[in-house]
């Protein structure tokens, strides 16, 4: 706690150490203070604030009624609810491991000092990343619309038959993951090469003289090595999936038959319903789902370690 | 690796033999792999952007036809005619330039408090900028939007601006940054009468330009992209960003698919989305090679 790590400051200052003491005392505070304002306006009085209306029944205007667990026992036994989770979860299955793989290969490849064309394949990776998501959905519905759509309409050109790809339960899913896929994954590759970054090339000069392929290498020394890496990105991407709201919001309004009525949008839903208190308790079983999750990625990681 | 220690003659002509070790076939493997998702990543939204040139009906009757001689401009005229985009394009400007002003200016200053000096609730602080990172979104909308009515603020640009300013992420992520930075350039810039705020001015910020720059673009992407908080606090027309222009458009889509109808929107909607992915496209583009160093800079290392 005491700025003892600092002794070259101290000859000069031997007059007037207090001061100077103080003020470094001081400028930490003055500097964290925006944030912590902003964060106790806007983060933590509205944390309080949801939690207690949890416990009531409030629907928005007049008076509310305390419910105790009511909302959070409703929650856990209603069907509904679990169907959200059931949901997420799918898609989390349907996301994370396939675009983990997928962005490895690329990060490696893009990696490749002698790879050419390097600058366009970034270009490309990115674009997804950088545009806005509203678009991109409203794009999706266009192209995956059952009459209208052009994805269709190349399935048509090799004689295969039309798909409901936003109409039937079976299909919602898939194409709502490939939206999320497309986003998504050229950011989770920029992580990736942020990792490849800091390893040390010599390992796969030793790997190459010993005769190990490509593909050894890459599974012998770059997965292992990239392991934290890629333990971040999925830790972000189950925050990011589980908490999934505007893609169900603007392409499917969590239809059809509730296939795509994700934890998050299910959440949304208590609030169109003007239902706040439960939509606060819904609130607080996420956060608690999402923190297990995130702890236990976190737990994985530090058990190989 | 041991390896490479009892075999030092097999190894001595390595050199002249890495070359060929990249056989042709798996370079192309490579390329051809990489074209693939290339052209899968790019080719919605070069699809989007060529039809939002096309006639309406031509959109749906045929959505993979490409006639330059039937483009027309009619599906942007449509469109500007009727949502709001251009007062959306400046309500996103505006808040654009707040908010990323207060989040690139504070966050750094915060995340040099963190990385550089020890202070009393210093660790509590820092945890709960983690456990904001873990909160979804969506769990503080209704509250903060009570909050907002209480304090008469629903359809400003306050509420626009406030919530969400120095965000979490850009406060873990810079700390980061800093501390990378050696103490003794502090320690001399004091040695030298600068103040701690002069610090963070003359040292700190033209010393993580880099990381700096990537934070611009991560966050002017975030503030650019942002939709349901602006679409729940700032529904009306005066008020509405771009994102919630073009948001409200979609909802206009489901509720018209039959025929004409289906069509004309769909136009409009891709001209919408189009014009809307243009800056961020541009801006990337141009800036990509500090975007892409910028965000390896600053990121998690080991």
């Amino acid at each position: 706690m005491t700025i003892s790590t600092l002794p070259s400051a101290a000859p000069r200052r031997t007059r007037r150490p207090s001061a100077a003491r103080l003020r470094r005392r001081s400028a930490p505070y003055l500097f964290v203070l925006p944030f912590v304002a902003i964060f106790l306006a806007f983060s933590v009085y509205p944390l309080i604030f949801t939690a207690r209306l949890s416990f009531t029944n409030w629907r928005g205007s007049g008076a509310a009624e305390w419910v105790g667990w009511g909302n959070y026992t409703y929650l856990l036994t209603s069907e509904a609810f679990w169907n959200s989770l059931g949901n997420s979860a799918i898609l989390w299955l349907l996301i994370v491991p396939i675009q983990v793989v997928l962005a490895v290969l690329v990060a490696v490849l893009l990696n490749s000092a002698k790879l050419r064309l390097r600058g366009l394949y970034r270009v490309a990776f990115i674009v997804p990343f950088v545009t806005p998501l509203v678009a991109v959905a409203q794009i999706w519905v266009v192209l995956f619309d059952q009459q209208y759509g052009a994805v269709n309409a190349i399935l048509g050109v090799f004689g295969l038959p039309d798909i409901g790809w936003l109409t039937t339960s079976a299909w919602s899913k898939p194409t709502l993951a490939l939206l999320f896929l497309w986003k998504t994954t050229g950011f989770i590759v920029i992580i990736l090469l942020s990792g490849l970054q800091s390893i040390d090339q010599s390992m796969y000069e030793a790997a190459e003289l010993d005769g190990a392929t490509k593909l050894r290498q890459l599974w012998s020394i770059t997965v292992p090595l990239l392991r934290r890496t890629i333990m971040f990105a999925v830790v972000l991407q189950t925050l990011a999936v589980f908490q999934m709201f505007a893609e169900p919001f603007v392409v499917t309004q969590g239809g059809p038959y509730n296939s795509t009525t994700t934890a998050g949008y299910y959440l949304y839903n208590h609030i169109t319903r003007g239902d706040l208190g439960t939509g606060a308790a819904n609130s607080f079983l996420l956060v608690i789902l999402v923190m297990v999750l995130s702890l236990f990625f976190v737990r994985l990681l530090r058990a190989k370690d | 690796m041991t390896d490479t220690l009892t075999r030092p003659v097999a190894a001595a002509p390595a050199p002249a033999a890495e070359r060929p070790r990249h056989r042709p076939s798996l370079r192309l493997g490579s390329h051809a792999f990489l074209m693939l998702l290339l052209i899968a990543f790019l080719a919605p939204v070069a699809w989007a952007i060529v039809s939002s040139f096309k006639q309406p009906n031509d959109i749906i009757r045929d959505p993979l036809g490409f006639d330059v001689s039937t483009f027309t401009l009619q599906n942007f005229l449509a469109m500007f005619q009727d949502v709001p985009i251009a007062s959306g394009f400046l309500n996103t400007g505006i808040v654009l330039v707040i908010k990323g002003g207060i989040t690139l200016f504070f966050a750094p200053l915060a995340a040099f408090a963190f990385a550089k000096y020890d202070f009393l609730g210093k660790n509590l602080i820092f945890g709960a900028v983690l456990v904001t990172l873990m909160l979804p979104t969506i769990v503080l909308i209704i509250p903060l939007l009570l909050e907002m009515k209480a304090l008469g603020w629903v359809n400003t640009y306050q509420a626009l601006i406030l919530p969400g300013a120095i965000d979490a992420f850009a406060i873990f992520w810079m700390r980061q940054v800093i501390t990378a930075v050696p103490d003794e350039l502090l320690d001399a810039a004091r040695v030298d009468g600068a103040s701690e705020f002069g610090i963070y001015w003359r040292v700190i910020l033209p010393v993580i330009r880099p990381g700096l720059a990537g934070l611009a673009v991560l966050t002017i992407m975030n503030i650019y992209n942002d939709f349901v908080w602006p679409v729940v606090v700032a529904s009306s027309d005066r008020m509405a960003t771009l994102q919630v222009v073009l948001s409200t458009l979609a909802q206009n889509i489901t509720g018209n698919r039959i025929g004409a109808d289906y069509a004309t929107v769909t136009g409009e909607l891709l001209a919408a989305s189009s014009i809307a992915l243009i800056p961020l496209l541009v801006l990337f583009i141009v800036l990509q090679r500090h975007f892409i160093n910028g965000i390896l800079a600053g990121s998690v290392k080991g």
